[in-house]
């Protein structure tokens, strides 16, 4: 699937207007653009001539009246019959009730050509001067109405019925005309490019560290709130850290920043984060999140998707590496056709593509029609929510009931996917009726092979592949002796020889990726994306979204509301690349907001826009829209840098502040809206596991080599449990490596909210719950590595004290108080007399909690025999017992509110 | 809470003894601490019970879930024409050929009300007069998988939240020690963990699996060990556990002091110390309510306990104890319906594992005078053909079928809707499923049409945008 096609920088692609308008004057848009200073802004209209922008200039009041009053009723009455959408036979392939089908005309060409009359056929025609062409058919209308046709033509053919014509598919039109106004919708503020806004003038001059602090700033100046007191260096270490890595702070980073009083220190921690691998692993989540990253199919038969770790990669690497993120989109949208500088970067680029291959799929789906309309409706509802926050998916059965985009708009881009195929790469087996193959890497590519597998793993494939290939033949010899000797077609046998066929064929795919001794081949040399399809489709509208009820075609194209100004037109392939150059285009109203609209809520607890994940009418607005505009603005012009701007955001004042209260400021902004004090958060699911296992010491840093699931093929569903827990094992790593099976998530990740993999998650539930609370609390892999937090403790040279000192240095990122001390001592103290008095235990050596029999219980018997053998003497079981208590202490460090907070 | 009054008195229940415990140092030290200046910004706990949008005739529901397809026409929906037309060729499309299959059991007139159901549920048929049969259920598709998650969210298509889920979101749980939405043994197939999950709405709505076959067995019952997701500590005792979690409450308390004058710090340690004060609770009452040993002989031989295969029959105790808990959507599943062949001995092992436990229930929850608010509902994701498949089988059939409840707000001894001469398909008072979960809500005094929940935009239900309450079978 390597492409040989020349490569074009995506920004630099020809435009044109998405709809094929004549004398559509290109350059003229754009200077008004840039001399007004806005794209979709009334104002930059005004100065243009007439001739070049019929169909994107709202009407006047006058011009308005002027059709609704004079024109349309008449095409109503006259006309519709044989030339709408409602036609039961449409003639001509005229369409009269939508503007481009006036200016598009039928089989004689254009009906109007605003501002020339006699160019104009639909004003020779009711003129009856040519005896071909006359209309209506029936009698020739009066010459008043004539005149006002005439009228209506030279004032440049005033048409508020925006709407795109498609090119009419065989059984004639099936959709109604849509009225929705464009025009207006276009005037909402998501729907405009953001244009950067001057700084605000505060009075409090010196409180802005950078520019970002002059917009939080006059929003409290308005709101009469003052910003609170700066918080403690050490919180503030604490939040930049986990913020930026997704880790606590080490003691050693701890000392360091509190000996560096410079004035560069704040900068040093932060240029020193996002240089670290640590900070591509949390903003890589970040974004997996959003892209619904998952590694099977999930839904009723939840295909495993063993290739969709290298996608995972991708994505964190481009975020260490900070890919300029209009880059990252178009990779995404369209790698495929991007050009490359070498076969690595070009491997990059196909696998960035998986982001379409790995949403969610209903592989068990009967109908394979449907199957691929679901597919291309998965990819625009994740496409449209998770980089756009618009719910173009919402049009998939109607006009969307919210934003201006007609149903027509979700067809056009539906097009282009259906020009485009996904693969997602699985094999037939149970529960799966889909298949497509996988894109195969550049052979002199420098990436990995994938992970390696242990030989026994593959042994035990070998073994039971062959096994049911004998079956399998067993089977079918005893299906044909039984049909030959006219026992009649058994049909359970055939089932049962295709089953057993079609699973020892997976079993057999994933030997192929594995030589002998374990070590990926190079069939494992692929990846989950997209491509161009052989054939290129424009995709009919389907009624109420109903297969079997489609309708006029629509050609390939975007969202109109969303380009007032220039598109790019499709003219080759798919549409993929004018796609991707669309959304990254510095016109695009939304891509560059809403992406740092993200940021600012992953570092300020709620977005700018609080529905991160729509910006259309249906969301909530912006609370500061001058604030989204400019981190917009500003983002583009630092070269779309995600690292600049969190470095921007992190050095600011309004990231510096205490997360304390104040009664005047808790009065004047009850809710925080203008940040006037840093709000308090719970860590994400990914930050709690990480740090429980960073402050054991047992947290692997080194990032695996590919997914466990890349072992694996098939239905994860009523299958092998066994297999599944292969397959999800829960190593030491860091948790955004961690398998991703949807509906079968890691236990650790579950409880705390993680983003639920089959949708769009740009924000996370932030709950505090008793689930959470039993694991923490009996959880064996909780307790296992409290078990390993103990022990380092107990390596430590010093005192009870200094070991309890250590645990909240490494745990809180602080010394305990006093009475946090005390309260420790105790416990050690009040718990060790309970281990002895009750049943409790001393962990086993491994640490392992899991074990069938209670080892408290076996303890306590032990402990029993021992006292009636008279030898009970506690000094036996302390240094056990001691291991316990500190265990059950390290634990209980997990477990406190502090440990997940972030304040 | 008046549920809890049928419950055998027990001198001093672990779980007394626990709350008692955990007043040393627990929950309850902390209580003053809550109620600052800033008490007020405290948010509803989502759990909380909430009023239902008018009356509600059903406090409760308890979903038997018969996974994989139960034949009607062999059970509840009576086909005289069947018997008589049996072994004929039905002859349409696909199916030219195939024969129809008289249903080999007997059917009889049961109860006053005299509804016919046939002798593969002579036990459940002692409650005819408590049974609304629908016998014109249709659903989209005849495959499992989606008729299945269909059938428990409304949608095969996309992933969406469990009828369990949105009950519990519309109307909270009164029990605040036991999960508001429980399935017991759910299966991993078809769907799996979709069908009683939250999707988009709030996780803590979600269904939280009872696995009642992992509880270790012990007298008569089974410990709680193990039957929800560690909910169990296999290393320190109850004291040493305690002791434990007042270091972490008072590491919390601590650090509510130093948050000084901050609200939202306090809103989530509250919050914090809540989940462990009810996590703490839960070890304790859900090992009581799995232990069946407070229950009398007579009820445990009333449900078939400990004679042949008592796994349903567990299930079934299990789910009127979570009912008298206060938890409010119980689901209760049990496999094995897709009787494609062997019809005859397949039917007869299905029926009669689940045929004394659900009659068990009805008069359990009858003689506690909880049938009056609990909704029993029975049924599967679809129905099966009137004619043979494999000479003794049934294939699947999503255009008619039959599902029944019982109890809350239903008329008993009713029958509506039904299917044509044969069981092909539903042809009067067509119940869907969207309309199946708009009549259940209702019954919960939820309005089908404003249960909904903002997502991506726009408000979601569990109908959809469809849905009728079927009132014609409402008391």
């Amino acid at each position: 699937m390597r492409s040989d096609r020349p490569n074009h920088n995506p920004l630099t692609l020809p435009s044109r207007r998405l709809s094929l308008l004549v004398r559509v004057s290109a350059a003229s848009l754009v200077l008004a653009t840039v001399l007004a200073g806005a794209g979709a802004d009334d104002d930059a209209m005004t100065g243009m001539q007439s001739e070049a922008v019929i169909e994107s200039r709202p009407l006047t009041q006058q011009e308005q009246q002027f059709f609704e009053s004079k024109i349309r009723p008449v095409l109503v009455a006259n006309c519709y019959s044989c030339h709408s959408a409602q036609s039961s036979k449409l003639r001509a392939n005229l369409l009269l009730d939508t503007r481009d089908g006036l200016l598009r005309g039928g089989d004689l060409g254009a009906a109007v050509v605003p501002g020339d009359l006699d160019a104009s056929l639909l004003i020779k025609a009711l003129r009856y001067d040519d005896e071909d062409l006359q209309m209506p058919p029936k009698a020739k209308l009066s010459e008043a109405v004539i005149r006002d046709f005439e009228q209506w033509v030279t004032m440049g053919a005033p048409d508020p019925r925006v709407d795109v014509v498609g090119t009419i598919d065989g059984g004639g039109p099936a959709i109604a005309s849509y009225s929705m106004d464009i025009e207006k919708g276009r005037r909402f503020w998501a729907f405009r490019a953001p244009l950067k806004p001057e700084t605000p003038k505060v009075s409090d001059s010196a409180w802005p560290l950078r520019e970002v602090d002059r917009f939080t700033l006059a929003s409290m100046e308005a709101r009469s709130v003052r910003p609170v007191a700066d918080a403690e260096r050490g919180a503030w270490l604490r939040r930049v850290t986990f913020d930026l890595t997704g880790l606590p702070p080490t003691p050693e980073a701890i000392a360091v920043f509190d000996k560096d009083r410079s004035a560069k220190a704040y900068e040093t921690v932060v240029d020193r984060l996002l240089a670290s691998p640590a900070y591509g692993e949390r903003w890589g989540r970040h974004w997996l999140d959003v892209a619904r990253y998952a590694e099977s199919s999930g839904k009723e038969s939840n295909v495993l998707y063993p290739h969709a770790w290298r996608y995972r990669d991708y994505v964190i690497n481009a975020f260490a590496t900070d890919k300029p993120f209009d880059e990252f989109v178009r990779e995404q949208i369209a790698g495929d056709l991007l050009p490359a500088s070498d076969p690595t970067d070009r491997a990059e680029n196909l696998i960035a593509t998986g982001y379409l291959a790995i949403g969610p799929k209903s592989h068990s789906a009967q109908n394979a029609r449907q199957f691929a309309v679901d597919v291309v409706d998965e990819q625009i509802d994740s496409m449209s929510q998770g980089i756009l926050a618009v719910t173009i998916a919402c049009a998939r059965c109607h006009d969307h009931k919210f934003d201006p985009i007609p149903q027509k708009d979700y067809y056009a881009i539906a097009g282009i996917f259906a020009s485009s195929t996904t693969a997602f790469g699985t094999e037939r087996g149970p529960g799966n009726r889909h298949t497509a193959p996988l894109i195969e890497l550049p052979a002199d590519a420098r990436i990995t092979n994938g992970p390696s597998m242990p030989t026994q793993r593959r042994s035990i494939i070998a073994t039971a592949a062959d096994r049911l290939k004998q079956e399998s033949e067993r089977t079918a010899e005893a299906a044909k002796v039984a049909r030959e000797s006219g026992e009649g077609l058994n049909q359970i046998n055939l089932a049962k020889v295709r089953n057993l066929r079609d699973q020892s064929s997976l079993l057999g795919t994933i030997l192929e990726r594995f030589d002998e001794e374990g070590h990926p081949t190079a069939m494992n040399r692929v990846a989950m994306g997209v491509a161009e399809s052989k054939r290129m489709v424009d995709a009919p509208v389907l009624t109420r979204g109903e297969i079997d009820k489609a309708g006029e075609r629509v050609p390939r194209g975007f969202v109109q509301v969303l380009m007032s100004d220039e598109a790019p037109a499709i003219t080759e392939g798919s549409g993929r690349r004018e796609l991707a150059a669309w959304l990254t285009s510095r016109e695009n109203p939304l891509t560059a907001r809403v992406w740092m609209n993200r940021v600012w809520l992953h570092l300020f607890a709620k977005g700018i826009v609080p529905t991160p994940d729509n910006f259309g009418m249906s969301g909530l607005p912006p609370t500061d829209q001058r604030l989204l505009d400019w981190l917009a603005v500003r983002f583009m012009e630092e070269g779309w840098s995600t690292k600049a701007m969190l470095r921007e955001l992190t050095l600011s004042h309004t990231y510096r502040l205490a997360a304390v209260g104040d009664a005047k400021n808790q009065e004047a902004d009850p809710e925080n809206l203008t940040l006037w004090r840093f709000p308090t958060r719970r860590l994400e699911a990914e930050a709690i596991r990480d740090s429980m296992l960073a402050v054991a010491g047992t947290l692997q840093l080194t990032p695996p080599v590919g997914s466990p699931t890349n072992f694996g093929e098939g239905s994860m569903r009523g299958g092998d449990q066994r297999l599944l827990s292969l397959l999800t094992t829960n190593e030491p790593v860091r948790s955004v490596y961690l398998p991703i099976v949807r509906e079968e998530l890691p236990q650790s990740l579950e409880v705390f909210d993680f983003a639920e993999p089959s949708f769009v998650v740009g924000d996370r539930a932030e709950t505090n719950v008793a689930t959470q609370a039993l694991y923490l609390m009996n959880s064996p892999e909780v307790m296992a590595t409290a078990d390993a937090f103990a022990d380092r403790l107990l390596a430590m040279k010093g005192s009870e004290a200094d070991r309890i000192v250590r645990a909240f240095e490494l745990s809180f990122g602080r010394r305990p108080t006093g009475a946090e001390v005390a309260a420790s001592r105790e416990f050690m103290k009040e718990f060790a007399k309970d281990l002895v008095a009750e049943k409790g235990s001393a962990p086993s050596s491994k640490g392992s909690a899991a074990n069938e029999n209670r080892p408290g219980q076996r303890l306590r018997e032990r402990m029993k025999d021992r006292a009636n053998r008279g030898d009970a003497s506690p000094s036996v079981a302390a240094p056990s017992n001691e291991r316990a208590a500190w265990s059950a202490f390290c634990q209980a460090m997990f477990a406190s509110g502090e440990f997940r907070m972030l304040n | 809470m008046d549920l809890c009054n049928n419950r055998l008195p027990t001198p001093v229940s672990r779980r007394d003894l626990l709350r008692t415990m955990a007043c040393g140092f627990g929950y309850l030290a902390f209580s003053g601490i809550a109620h600052t200046a800033w008490a007020d910004d405290v948010v509803a706990d989502p759990l909380a019970p909430k009023s239902p949008h008018f009356p509600a005739r059903a406090k409760r529901v308890i979903f038997l879930c018969m996974a994989g397809g139960p034949s009607h026409v062999d059970t509840f929906d009576y086909k005289p024409k069947l018997i008589t037309d049996d072994g004929k060729a039905f002859g349409k499309g696909l199916r030219a050929g195939a024969k129809l299959l008289a249903s080999p059991w007997k059917f009889r007139q049961s109860g006053k009300s005299g509804l016919w159901i046939s002798d593969l549920f002579p036990e459940v048929a002692k409650h005819a007069d408590d049974l609304c049969l629908l016998r014109g259920m249709k659903t989209d598709v005849p495959a499992h998988a989606q008729a299945t998650t269909k059938l428990h969210t409304g949608s095969f298509q996309f992933v969406r939240p469990s009828m369990g889920a949105w009950s519990l979101y519309g109307l909270g749980t009164s029990n605040k020690n036991l999960p508001g939405f429980v399935t017991i043994d759910p299966p991993s197939q078809n769907g799996g963990a979709q069908n009683y999950g939250s999707s988009f709405l709030p996780a803590i709505y979600q269904g939280v699996p009872v696995n009642l076959a992992n509880a270790k067995k012990q007298r008569g019952g089974a410990s709680g060990a193990d039957a929800i997701e560690n909910i169990n500590n296999d290393r320190f005792g109850e004291k040493a556990q305690r002791e434990q979690l007042d270091l972490v409450q008072r590491l919390n308390k601590e650090h509510m002091k130093q948050a000084k004058e901050d609200p939202q710090t306090k809103q989530s340690l509250d919050g914090v110390i809540e989940s462990y004060e009810l996590a703490f609770r839960m070890q304790a009452e859900v090992p009581d309510l799995i232990d069946f040993s407070q229950e009398s002989k007579a009820t445990l031989e009333m449900y078939g306990i400990g004679t042949g295969n008592d796994k349903f029959a567990r299930q079934c105790l299990l789910a009127r104890r979570f009912a008298e808990a206060g938890v409010r959507f119980i689901e209760v599943s049990h496999g094995g319906w897709d009787t494609h062949r062997n019809l005859r001995d397949d039917l007869t092992k299905q029926c009669g594992e689940v045929d004394r436990p659900i009659a068990a229930l009805l008069g359990d929850l009858k003689k506690r005078g909880m049938l009056k608010d609990t909704l029993v509902v029975w049924g599967g994701e679809f129905g099966r053909t009137p004619y043979a498949q494999n000479g003794d089988g049934r294939d699947h059939n999503n255009k008619g079928f039959t599902t029944w409840m019982a109890g809350a707000g239903v008329k008993g001894g009713f029958s509506y809707g039904s299917t044509d001469d044969y069981g092909i398909e539903s042809v009067d008072g067509i119940v869907d499923i969207h309309d199946w979960h708009a009549t259940m809500l209702h019954l919960l005094g939820l309005d089908h049409e404003k249960l909904t929940y903002r997502h991506a935009g726009r408000d979601f239900r569990l109908t959809d945008v469809k849905g009728n309450v079927r009132k014609d079978i409402l008391a």
